[in-house]
């Protein structure tokens, strides 16, 4: 039985020809795009959870300092904010990230006993804490990964907390927190008197006005009374808080660099096969085959190690995204779950990236001259 | 012998070609390199009729290949026009398209893809001319097999003898049902028993299919058994 030629089976066999450069180009490639799904995906999936929360939480509006070199603003505006017919509570809290033990980072967050956010929690053993005293609660995944029940003691930038209860949240970013009262964490944050932001309940939609169009009368309202401050819709402050904001500045910084550097191995690869293969070009151009055919053959080529390295850099992305989301240092904040568009937006840019890498090989092969290249050694 | 793939097939020579009247005529050929420094051709002009099997000759460097080259749309001249059926090529006649359906090429070296098989070699040349995946197959499997290597066909070229290596190189030529054969010295690489059965079948395939035929060669044996016989000395025709 004769095997038949199809065009992209010939450019496999092109491939396949230097199996070691091909694989090593692949390696490349599937990092670029492992970097860009676990990195991506972790910054998404973050951002996400900080909306899952808020919305679980019933924010609609955040206010923040407004001037770029304070991330803190005055407690003392609570009652301004208060104050506002439309906004039914003002939680004024803190945020922080904070190493609990050498190996476990979590969320902390400094909010009042009697802040609504807390409604929005179960508690599943022990009860709230009180305003004033070193005590703390704990997420169900932080105390299981610390191994910590109520009445344990958890040491906290220098000062012992007393655990008096284990919650459930709705989201990651709740179940491997803590939280603590405010002016505890005022104290141990330093920010006597300061907050990082203050999360406002509106009262219910009026009559004749969408839920969009409410958030940002309310929210111009605010801004106009506090000069300083910023209020934010609470789907926006999601996306731009500052943890969120560096979260997609490290994963779209180092998942560039990756993609970069299996770009230029694509590129490195397609090169090297071209100038070797000038008289294998020279042969087609002689059968032929239009400059047209080989920047096809080529670009099948290249576009075949991005769809390889793209399948192979999600299966390790996700892989990576799934270890994280299990180790104690970064379960609190990462999350497993990616997006079918995530994926098939890495997909894409794999594919992108192969065809961005040959497209000069494949330029440059098709302007061989047939006997320029039949004739080289 | 009988011939599955004849010049009447689907994918033969576009046009009327009645032996007798010029399918490729030369005029004033001039091929410089080198910034004018080398002249290969210094003003050539031949016209060759459709059918006629005719040898090109001379010594090494004297514009054989060149001319060859330049007949066969490998290349461009500096001067003069090259034309197939009345129409110039490169202005009227596309060289790629010329080079895919009109003409097909052997060369001294062979030049077969050494990561593909004897059959996948002669379908390479049907790939640029969308046949259907089938049909290429079929077609490569009956010139093989008229090639006198059904038993090679699934060989790479490192597997195959010479000779074989030529006669699955004279299959890809005839791939695309091309008008014209052009041989560069096909018979440079063989011994004496090769060069004869290569000699041999590219007789056939003139005779069967009223192809052209241009065959460059050095071997005096050769160039005196075509009927016409051009030689070439320093970039001009002698006789």
């Amino acid at each position: 039985m004769a095997s038949q030629l199809s065009f992209t089976g010939f450019a496999w066999r092109n491939l396949w020809r230097r199996r070691l450069r091909t694989l090593l180009t692949l390696v490349g490639i599937t990092m670029g795009i492992g970097a860009f799904v676990a990195l991506v995906g972790f910054s998404r999936a973050f951002e996400h959870e900080w909306l899952r929360m808020y919305t679980s939480s019933g924010i609609d509006i955040a206010v923040v300092q407004s001037n770029l070199l304070s991330s803190s603003i005055d407690e003392s505006l609570s009652a301004k904010i208060s104050a506002v017919p439309d906004v039914a509570e003002v939680a004024p809290m803190i945020f922080n990230l904070i190493d609990l033990t050498p190996e476990v980072n979590a969320l902390v967050y400094g909010w009042r006993a009697n802040s609504y956010e807390l409604d929005s929690l179960t508690i599943l053993s022990g009860r709230r804490f009180h305003d004033g005293a070193p005590e703390i609660l704990l997420g169900d995944l932080l105390a299981s990964s610390l191994g910590k029940k109520p009445g344990d003691i958890v040491p906290i930038l220098g000062t012992n907390f007393t655990v008096t209860g284990i919650y459930h949240g709705g989201t990651a970013l709740e179940a491997g927190a803590v939280i603590m009262p405010l002016d505890q964490m005022q104290i141990v944050a330093g920010m006597e008197g300061k907050v990082t932001a203050f999360h406002v309940k509106l009262r219910p939609l009026p009559a004749g006005e969408t839920q969009d169009e409410y958030v940002k009368r309310v929210s111009a309202a605010l801004e106009s009374m506090l000069p300083n401050a910023r209020a934010v819709p609470a789907a926006e402050r999601a996306a731009n808080n500052q943890l969120v904001g560096l979260a997609h500045s490290v994963a779209w910084g180092t998942s560039a660099i990756a993609l970069l550097i299996g770009i230029l191995g694509i590129a490195n690869t397609m090169a090297m096969s071209v100038f070797e293969r000038t008289r294998e070009i020279g042969i087609l151009r002689a059968l032929g085959w239009k400059g047209r055919h080989v920047i096809l053959l080529v670009l099948t080529e290249a576009t075949a190690l991005g769809f390889a390295g793209g399948l192979l850099g999600i299966g390790v992305g996700w892989g990576a995204l799934r270890l994280l989301s299990t180790l104690p240092q970064t379960a609190s904040i990462v999350s497993a779950s990616v997006s079918p568009l995530h994926l098939l937006e890495s997909l894409l840019i794999a594919i992108a990236s192969g065809l961005l890498a040959g497209a000069y090989p494949a330029w440059r092969g098709a302007r061989l001259s047939p006997v320029e290249a039949l004739r080289y050694e | 012998m009988s011939s599955p793939i004849g010049a009447g097939s689907p994918i033969s020579a576009r046009g009327p070609i009645s032996a007798g009247s010029p399918i490729l005529e030369a005029r004033g050929l001039v091929k410089s390199y080198d910034e004018g420094r080398v002249e290969a051709l210094r003003g050539v002009d031949v016209r060759i009729d459709a059918g006629e099997y005719v040898a090109i000759s001379g010594p090494s460097g004297s514009g054989k290949s060149t001319l060859l080259h330049l007949l066969g749309g490998l290349d461009t001249a500096s001067e003069g026009q090259v034309f197939y059926k009345g129409s110039e090529l490169g202005k009227a006649v596309d060289l790629d398209s010329y080079r895919s359906r009109q003409v097909g090429f052997i060369f001294q070296a062979f030049y077969l893809l050494p990561t593909l098989r004897a059959v996948e070699n002669v379908q390479v040349a049907m790939l640029a001319v969308h046949e259907k995946a089938n049909h290429r197959a079929e077609r490569a499997v009956a010139l093989l097999e008229e090639m006198g290597l059904e038993a090679r066909m699934n060989h790479f070229p490192n597997q195959l003898s010479a000779g074989e290596r030529q006669r699955v190189a004279i299959a890809r030529a005839l791939a695309n049902g091309p008008a014209i054969l052009l041989a560069d010295e096909p018979t440079g690489n063989l011994d004496s028993v090769n060069s004869a059965h290569i000699m041999e079948i590219l007789r056939g395939i003139r005779e069967q299919r009223g192809m052209t035929m241009i065959v460059v060669t050095h071997e005096n044996e050769i160039a005196h058994a075509a009927p016409r016989h051009i030689r070439i000395r320093d970039g001009k025709i002698e006789s």
